[in-house]
């Protein structure tokens, strides 16, 4: 994922260093000019005196908020057909406008520095943290109860079996409840992939209540000293109201400690949308985004974690068990924008 | 549904429709507006591109016909261009034939066949399901469960891991069904082996009918999806899913620019009867905020006599407890009150939030309290006084203040029904733009 968003990103990096370089190649000359233009000039436009006074004082100029104006429309539309949803995009340009405009840089400076990390810092701050899983197990108190939350066709279910998987992989025990009791085969679905894993599930018939499930689930875990209770639930949209109370109900009998949202990276606007409304009523603490295979731009991506402003812990990017991987923001970014970490 | 992106592009309208003259400043605002409106809903950022493009064009260049406004002449334009953009409906005839489904992991196909064969058989057809998902865990047993409920019979073998076998065998064992549908695995256009899968998948099947699935919240993604797929089995036709949620389903706009390919249906819900087919006109009725007549009054013709919601009655203004009561027994099989409502021609009129706050659980109660009130209450419900109300608390073992809380929900309707005139019958595009012009 994320090459054709890198691509672009790196081209528009060129771009706003030759804008920039521009206004330098103009400015380079003007030392000469003060003795002969006098005061005329001067007079009639000040920021020319300031320009003219810092690039003799400090040897420094000026990055016009004109200079940056084309390529941050440039920018704004790679992001857009990158997924990245239109507020955040807006924040993104907002940052690297400020970043940029108006800053003093000095001759000797490097252009693409400038630009690198102005970008840098835009992206950054709105990826956010990463969350570590492990340590979170590890230094909490046992067992840790996950549960896992979303729309319907996210990965729910496929996302336990992998974190379950990668848990175990790392010396952690884990019990899985089944508390999708909605749909049609997904009890099946879960234990299959429990039973290939070694990992015990708990669960009830279809069409029981998922919090009866979860809440054995938990007693289950404390009975037997698991390390972790991981918890499906059944898919549903934030704008049922009916589902969305199951789902403060689930949360008031199992109490959680970590509730994850799932989401897929390949969602477009509407993503925003929804991280908001489960924040809103479920709560999120940590972000899985599924699907990152099938998308080489992972605008969404940026895109989710900044809306809910909560950590991204795992990116799904495969249909094995393995295709996981925890999520570091710094990386992401330098990857991006081709800094050599 | 849809109904942000109803507002967003209403909203831009109604700025043009507050200027005297469409002048060039007046149109590029709209365009400016328009793309903003579309870029949110997900759809492909070049097509809106196009659209913007072709929308200034014509509107500065095209002389408007006599007796139309310029205004008009350009709200015109941002219609035929928006139906451009949509595209016809895909056609589906009733007639033997073999459907092979296909998209992205987690978009609904499995649930979508279902809702496909329960659609055929609602129009009298024999159906058959093949179950060619042998990835997923569960995959069988989900489409066996949701056939046996519909009683369609179901061919497929979770032990089995040679889906292109499934299809071998599946397809003479179904032979005596006139719609063979084929259910596969998910897969993505950068999984070159699953792309490969599908391929010959194809070549066994030959299937009539190639259908894309595509969930409503995809965004930009679309195109690619799409082109990948269109290249392998030729796409013929798009279902947008999972259009109850707040998505927009503007990604599905781009699969069918890719595809050329008409979108055939659209799912809105979790049971398999939530399936309808595609009208393009309803879609941008639906889109610019007016109500879609046509899709209710189909379904209603489906699910019962026909007689029993009195849609005219209703938007005369005339709304009785009784058309209530039918409304509330109709719920169960014409799906969520909302979904209804929304394809009423309400125009530009809010509906309050509460009104459609009502669970169906309290709409059961409901009809239970209704059910204990006489002839002349439920034709007249101002007669209400609080003996009547007590006498009907006791017969339908509720309390006063819950028959209390019906009328004023009953209230809430009426004032909300009320006011909605004109804009009978099929969209109409000159009382739509009077509409416009008299914001």
């Amino acid at each position: 994922m994320f090459e054709g968003l890198r691509a672009r990103l790196q081209k528009i990096q060129g771009t706003l260093e030759e804008n920039i370089a521009k206004t330098a190649s103009p400015a380079d000359t003007a030392p000469q000019d003060p003795a002969v233009s006098g005061t005329g000039p001067e007079e009639r436009d000040p920021s020319l005196l300031s320009r003219v006074r810092v690039l003799i004082t400090d040897r420094e100029f000026f990055i016009s908020e004109k200079d940056v104006e084309e390529p941050l429309f440039e920018l704004e539309m790679i992001l857009l057909e990158n997924d990245v949803a239109l507020p955040v995009t807006e924040e993104i340009i907002q940052r690297v406008r400020a970043d940029l405009t108006g800053r003093r840089r000095k001759i000797g400076e490097s252009v693409e520095g400038i630009v690198v990390s102005a970008l840098r810092g835009a992206i950054l701050g709105v990826l956010g943290q990463g969350f570590d899983l492990l340590t979170y197990v590890r230094d909490h108190e046992k067992p840790v109860k996950i549960l896992f939350t979303g729309v319907n066709g996210t990965g729910k279910t496929t996302t336990v079996a992998k974190v379950a998987s990668y848990l175990k992989k790392n010396g952690c025990t884990v019990v899985i409840g089944a508390g999708d009791t909605f749909r049609a085969g997904a009890l099946e679905q879960i234990d299959v992939h429990a039973g290939r894993l070694g990992i015990k599930v708990i669960q009830h018939q279809a069409g029981a209540d998922p919090s009866a499930v979860l809440f054995d689930t938990v007693q289950y875990a404390e009975a037997h000293r698991i390390d972790a209770v991981l918890a499906d639930t059944a898919g549903r949209f934030h704008n049922r109201a009916n589902l969305m109370n199951q789902l403060e109900k689930i949360r008031r009998v199992m109490k959680p400690d970590l509730i994850v949202y799932v989401d897929e990276a390949v969602a477009g606007n509407d993503a925003v949308v929804r991280a908001h409304e489960f924040e809103k009523t479920v709560g999120a603490d940590a972000v899985v985004l599924t699907k990152a295979d099938m998308d080489q731009k992972g605008g969404a991506a940026i895109s989710i974690a900044h809306t809910i402003g909560k950590p991204v812990m795992f990116l799904g990017v495969g249909q094995g068990y393995d295709d996981i991987i925890p999520f570091a923001p710094t990386r992401v970014v330098d990857e991006l924008l081709g800094v050599s970490a | 549904m849809l109904d942000r992106l109803g507002t967003s592009l209403k909203d831009a309208l109604k700025k043009l429709a507050g200027k005297t003259v469409v002048d060039r400043a007046a149109v590029e605002e709209l365009v400016k507006d328009l793309q903003r409106a579309l870029i949110q809903a997900d759809v492909n950022v070049k097509l809106v591109m196009q659209l913007s493009q072709a929308i200034k064009t014509r509107s500065l260049e095209e002389q408007p016909p006599k007796g139309m406004t310029v205004r008009e002449h350009v709200l015109r334009i941002v219609y035929q261009e928006l139906v451009n953009l949509v595209g016809s409906a895909g056609e589906v005839k009733l007639e033997p034939q073999v459907i092979l489904m296909a998209g992205l992991q987690g978009s609904g196909k499995t649930t979508t066949t279902a809702k496909l064969a329960r659609y055929f058989q609602r129009k009298g057809m024999r159906v058959g399901v093949i179950c060619a998902d042998t990835f997923r865990p569960g995959a069988f047993e989900q489409l066996h469960t949701l056939c046996s409920r519909i009683h369609v019979s179901c061919f497929g073998d979770p032990k089995e891991k040679d889906a292109l076998r499934i299809v071998r065998e599946g397809l003479p064992a179904m032979s005596g069904n006139e719609v063979v549908i084929i259910d596969t695995q998910g897969r993505h256009a950068l999984e070159a082996e699953l792309i490969q899968e599908i391929i010959d998948i194809q070549k066994i099947a030959s299937a009539k009918h190639r259908w894309l699935v595509i969930d409503a919240a995809l965004g930009q993604q679309a195109a690619d999806q799409a082109r990948r797929f269109h290249e392998a089995i030729t796409i013929d036709g798009v279902i947008i899913t999972k259009m109850d949620g707040t998505a927009k389903g503007g990604g599905a706009l781009s699969a069918v620019a890719e595809t050329k390919a008409g979108i055939v249906f659209i799912g809105s819900g979790e049971t398999s009867d939530d399936l309808e087919r595609f009208e393009p006109d309803g879609f941008i009725s639906r889109l610019l905020g007016m109500g879609d007549l046509k899709a209710l009054v189909e379904r209603a013709e489906e699910t019962m006599a026909g007689q029993e919601v009195d849609v005219n009655a209703m938007l005369r203004g005339k709304f009785s407890l009784r058309d209530m009561y039918q409304q509330l027994e109709a719920v169960n099989r014409m799906g969520p009150l909302k979904q209804i409502m929304s394809m009423l021609p309400l125009g530009n009129m809010e509906i309050p939030q509460d009104a459609y706050d009502v669970t169906s659980t309290k709409m059961q109660r409901y009809r239970i309290i209704m059910d204990s009130m006489t002839s002349t209450e439920l034709d007249d419900p101002s007669v209400m006084g609080s003996s009547r109300i007590h006498r009907i608390a006791i017969g339908a073992g509720a309390s006063p203040e819950e028959v209390r809380e019906l009328l004023r929900y009953y209230k809430m309707m009426k004032k909300a029904l009320k006011g909605v005139r004109g804009g009978q019958g099929k969209f109409n595009m000159q009382r739509m733009m009077k509409k416009f012009g008299g914001m």
